[in-house]
């Protein structure tokens, strides 16, 4: 529980006339829950859990149409930020965007709670800006809930899942706590890092997926029993601090970017809340000094903890260990809200003792007085290898189960709520009997991760990077709309309003280009001192706009000084400047891709029997059949699958003349 | 099921025609159990052991002999295509050979496509793809030099090289990715100065390897010559001593040779294609001009050109002319008929010629300018030392070196401009995978991996 943030919003809905009447007439089939919420038998689908995964899968669905039940373990830790107190960042802050335009809710949560704003890599190209939003995490988790709560066809129940139920490798719904069954076409599971988990505090372990939250045991043993593989991973989180405990003097502010730009298309562009400092520190070889002296007390350095952690995130007694020779590591002070008396401890995350921790902070600038309100911690927890899922995440041996969050290896919010929405999405579109929502790798980077997922597996948590995407110049924020909007439209979430405003949007980006491309300045000797006031050599030749502003030192706005006018709407003009700068580079990228494109669309026959072809290893034949790759190209991508592998399902195939390339 | 993969191989693996031996090679998950029906003591065995030469009598199915033959067997994993290999070593008799293949066919057999063991060896990663190719050269080297190149790859010496590159890439490549995607996470980004540099020893390295293929290339099909000249300046002359035969008719008679005359010739274990050409003149001779044309044609395709010269002749500049109108970068001069005037002569012809033409005096009439031509042929293709040195030697080596050099070139442009570390990086993943494709693996996670190894992150 959070010191600042007592249970401060209980859910208790009692029933409306309405509803009474619906309870008394379906008493057979409902009951109340523990929270005086009524609940009835059966439902299109029944989403288990609600961090980000579910709450994207049960809005997905319900908004769908579908009847739709979400059940949690604690309504109070709806859309929770365990960890960092931030949405957005690097390749994250692309997803938060992409399912905005989808129809998701994260991105607009993030812009209402937004503290801090800032465009990481600005001074890179625009492909790899990302944007990432401190957020303040109680005012953000109220934002969802009550989107939850107001948002029609949407039922939310406190208990915990203890099973499916099955019939055959048919899910049918779930089980619960008391033993009572709840029906539904289907079933997501994102429970994020409570099957099975442990939390360890140095060599003390307590069973439970969060501070303060129970575990859920029962789910990933009947998983495993029926021949799910589910594997160990582990992540951890650093100490919350006592605001007025830090000697903030000591510590170096560091400010977000005064310009806002909301991930939402529907959310306004000024900042919706007061913009707050994070705080830089530094540790130094006496805080080493003494977590190396402690190291026998790490549950990771004893062995005790088996689950592999995230390399990108590791904790501080990993970092000093594999980096012996870097005196000192940084950590930001982060704020966890803008009346909350807690600062997460960015970057130092541990599960050494308390005591440790007590002495090791301390030796930290800023934190020689420092009250630990809750001490750092790793968590252990069952995912299950998501090479046992669909790209539209139903599990291949359990039909109508669907899988989302950390339970299929990712980490972070934004890989949660990426699939949580296209979880539900799907479980959906399964029951209407539409067809499966599946977005492509040069679609967005909600495609690449659920295809990196089902192809590759993962071996620690998942998180994405720019440099995931091959398609990375064209998968950027700024034409997110551009990428999406018509697969939205398709999906018919956002509202036709909201998509009319956006191919307003990209009509306009489209017919500003066709007037760079048709507008030509001709090297004459006015025309040619401007140029050259811009820094720019002299035109030689006559130009079209689009080829002079290619030049790096030519900025947009350069072109009024030559006489093109144009509406200085940022939304227009940004990408346009983006997309011809990059058009050379974006050209290149597709040569590159098109080269592998013929792998992509050779589909491979759904029975291949990958065990009766000679030249495969038997590595490989497993592999591969446990991926199943719908095309040579995804057979690529598995790790382990050598290129003469494909080489041999190619002669195969052409032996039986069923290669379609 | 029928699947031509899957089925036990069969080739005759020693070069067809009557010898003393004869071997014949069996592949594939039935080659012990085939040969066991063909052969008296492999059938009587109770365990054979791989590598291990049996002697043994060749029957055929109603047990009548065909031969004596020494019988090794391969097991499964431990051969050169790693399957299960049996090689008969029978006498070498066409009739012999052709009825053991027979009955290996009846037995279930099928025979061996062209290349197909070593198909096989690259399929069961045995080889990796240069190796695969340098057996072929190997089989097909004509020269000593071109069978040390085809040696060279098989034992992995390019590959080697391709490895380093590929290492040095990937660690460019990782410090890329780490300074897009870690950004704010105090990572040391290396300096783009010494990343440039790092970079260019790359491309220097692949620099080296492609103009060594336009070597490794004359080395496997031999050095290419062209005699060219004026009629009658002694070119038929000069090819018949390099080939020592009388290959090329010679007459005082300008004009005789009117069509191009090859022959091949192996020289100090360097293989050299000689082509005799029809004189260049002006001529109303229909069969003549044909012929003239065809001389031109020769003169460019060659590796190396040798315009002759008649010391004797006084009309220099024409001959100068013609030889400046010919296409080809590698021209030496051979000055014929040296022994016909002075030294002092000699001295001005080679001033004339001025510095900038490699020319050799030579007399066709004299057997020891024979030496003296090769040697001037062979310093104009380059250095041979290079055969020291990994070689590429097929043209999908050479055409993927050649754009993973033009893909670095282009990231150490971007990098220089400091345009972006995203473009950068994709020049440098283009590069790094064409290099990939050479030794025919696939671009993985390694960046990744690589990231994590040498970086201090965290969130």
């Amino acid at each position: 529980m959070d010191g600042t943030k007592a249970k401060s919003f209980v859910n208790f809905t009692f029933p409306t006339t309405t509803d009474v009447e619906f309870f008394f007439a379906s008493s057979i089939l409902a009951e109340f829950s523990r929270t005086g919420q009524y609940v009835e038998k059966r439902y299109d689908i029944i989403v288990v859990g609600a961090g980000h995964a579910g709450v994207e899968a049960c809005l997905a669905a319900s908004r769908l149409g579908l009847k739709t039940l979400l059940v949690t373990t604690n309504l109070n830790r709806i859309a929770y930020m365990s960890c960092n107190p931030s949405i957005g960042g690097l390749a994250k802050g692309h997803m938060v965007r992409e399912v905005d335009i989808l129809g998701g809710q994260m991105g607009a949560a993030a812009d209402q709670s937004c503290i801090q704003f800032k465009r990481l890599n600005s001074s890179r190209g625009p492909a790899v800006r990302g944007s990432r939003a401190q957020c303040d995490k109680h005012i953000y988790s109220d934002l969802q809930k009550a989107v939850l709560k107001s948002q029609p066809n949407l039922v939310l129940f406190e208990s915990e899942v203890k099973r499916l139920l099955l019939n055959g490798k048919n899910c049918e719904g779930v089980v619960l706590q008391d033993g009572s069954e709840i029906h539904s076409k289907a079933v997501v599971i994102t429970t994020g890092t409570f099957m099975n988990g442990v939390m360890h505090f140095g060599l003390k372990q307590i069973s439970g997926g969060r501070i303060g939250d129970q575990a859920s045991i029962g789910l990933s043993d009947q998983l495993a029993h029926f021949g799910f593989e589910v594997k160990r991973l582990k992540t951890g989180t650093p100490a919350r601090l006592h605001r007025d405990s830090i000697d903030w003097s000591k510590t170096s502010p560091q400010y977000g970017d005064e310009t806002f730009y909301p991930f939402s298309h529907a959310s306004k562009k000024n900042f919706y809340l007061r913009q707050v400092a994070c705080y830089l520190s530094h540790t130094n070889e006496r805080t080493h000094e003494i977590i190396r002296a402690n190291l026998d007390k790490s549950p990771m350095f004893c062995g005790i903890i088996e689950g592999i952690g995230p390399r990108y995130c590791p904790s501080i007694e990993d970092k000093i260990t594999r980096f012996s020779e870097r005196a000192a590591h940084q950590t930001f002070l982060e704020p966890e809200g803008l009346n909350s008396d807690l600062i997460y401890l960015q970057g130092i995350s541990t599960s050494l003792p308390e005591e440790v921790q007590e002495q090791f902070l301390k030796t930290i600038p800023g934190l020689e007085n420092v009250k630990v309100v809750r001490y750092g911690y790793a968590v252990e927890y069952d995912y299950v290898e998501p090479t046992q899922i669909f790209h539209r995440l139903e599990t291949r041996p359990i039909e109508n189960l669907f899988l989302a969050g950390q339970i299929n290896g990712t980490s972070g919010y934004e890989e949660a709520a990426a699939q949580g929405f296209i979880a539900g999405v799907n479980a959906a579109h399964k029951i209407l009997g539409r067809e499966e929502f599946i977005l492509d790798r040069d679609k967005a980077y909600a495609g690449v991760l659920v295809d990196d997922l089902v192809t590759k597996g993962t071996r620690e948590p998942y998180r994405m990077f720019t440099s995931r995407a091959e398609h990375r110049l064209v998968l950027r924020e700024d034409n997110t709309i551009d990428r999406l909007s018509e697969i939205s439209r398709k999906l018919g979430i956002v509202s036709v309003e909201n998509l009319d405003k956006l191919s307003e949007i990209i009509l306009k980006r489209q017919a500003l280009i066709q007037r760079l491309e048709e507008t030509v300045i001709y090297p004459k000797s006015e025309t040619n001192a401007l140029v050259e006031s811009l820094g720019s050599a002299p035109l030689l030749k006559p130009l079209k706009l689009t080829e002079f502003l290619r030049r790096p030192e030519v900025a947009f706005s350069a072109l009024t000084k030559l006489g093109f006018t144009y509406e200085n709407n940022s939304d227009v003009v940004d990408a346009v400047e983006i997309e011809v700068k990059y058009s050379g580079y974006i050209k290149k990228q597709n040569q590159i891709i098109d080269q592998t494109k013929r792998f992509e669309q050779a589909t491979l026959p759904p029975q291949i029997d990958f065990f009766s072809i000679k030249g495969l290893s038997s590595e490989e034949v497993d592999k591969l059949t446990r991926v199943k790759p719908r095309t040579l190209g995804q057979a690529l991508r598995i790790s382990g699958v050598n290129p003469s592998a494909l080489q041999a399902i190619m002669i195969y195939l052409k032996g039986r003349n069923e290669l379609n390339i | 099921m029928w699947n031509r993969n899957e089925q036990t191989i069969c080739a005759i693996s020693t070069p067809h025609g009557v010898g003393g031996i004869a071997v014949i090679r069996v592949s594939g998950s039935e080659a012990l159990s085939i040969c066991k029906r063909i052969s008296k003591s492999l059938s009587k065995k109770q365990s054979i052991l791989s590598h291990r030469a049996y002697f043994s009598e060749i029957i055929d199915l109603q047990s009548n002999k065909v031969d004596e033959a020494v019988v090794t067997y391969f097991a499964q994993g431990k051969s050169f295509t790693g399957e299960e290999v049996v090689e008969i070593s029978c006498h070498g008799s066409r009739f012999i050979t052709q009825q053991i293949l027979d009955l290996l066919i009846h037995c279930g057999c099928r025979m061996a496509d062209r290349g197909e063991f070593t198909f096989r060896a690259f399929m069961n990663g045995k080889l990796d793809l240069v190796q695969a190719e340098s057996v072929l050269s190997l089989i097909e080297s004509q020269s000593q030099a071109s069978a040390k190149v085809a040696l060279r790859q098989l034992e992995g010496h390019v590959s080697k090289e391709f490895e380093f590159l590929i290492s040095d890439l990937t660690w460019s490549l990782a410090h890329i990715e780490a300074s897009i995607d870690f950004t704010e996470q105090g990572v040391e980004v290396v300096d783009s100065r010494i990343l440039i540099e790092k970079l260019k020893k790359i491309e220097l390295a692949l620099k080296k390897l492609t103009t060594s293929y336009q070597l490794g290339r004359i080395i496997k099909d031999g050095i290419r010559v062209a005699l060219i000249g004026e009629p009658n300046v002694g070119k038929s002359s000069i090819l018949n001593l390099l080939l020592q035969s009388d290959k090329s008719i010679v007459t005082p008679i300008a004009g005789t040779t009117r069509d191009v005359v090859d022959g091949e010739i192996n020289y100090q274990g360097v293989k050299y294609s000689i082509s005799d050409t029809a004189g260049l003149r002006d001529t109303q001779d229909q069969v003549e001009i044909i012929g003239i044309d065809r001389s031109r044609k020769e003169a460019e395709k060659a590796d190396i050109l040798c315009f002759v010269f008649d010391c004797s002749e006084k009309n220099w500049n024409r001959s100068l002319m013609l030889a400046q109108q010919l296409n080809n970068s590698k021209k030496i001069f051979l000055l014929n008929k040296a022994d016909t005037i002075r030294e002092e002569d000699r001295a001005a012809l080679m001033a004339k010629l001025g510095e900038q033409h490699k020319a050799f005096f030579t007399s066709a009439l004299t057997p020891q300018s024979r030496e003296g031509i090769f040697a001037a042929i062979k310093s104009a293709v380059g250095s041979l030392e290079y055969l020291d040195e990994a070689m590429l030697s097929s043209a999908r080596q050479y055409e993927q070196a050649n754009y993973s050099l033009e893909m670095i070139s282009k990231s150490i442009l971007e990098l220089e401009l400091n345009t972006g570390a995203e473009f950068v990086a994709m020049y440098l993943k283009e590069s790094l995978i064409s290099l990939q494709k050479i030794l025919g693996q696939v671009y993985d996670d390694q960046i990744m991996d690589r990231v994590f190894k040498e970086f201090c992150l965290g969130k």
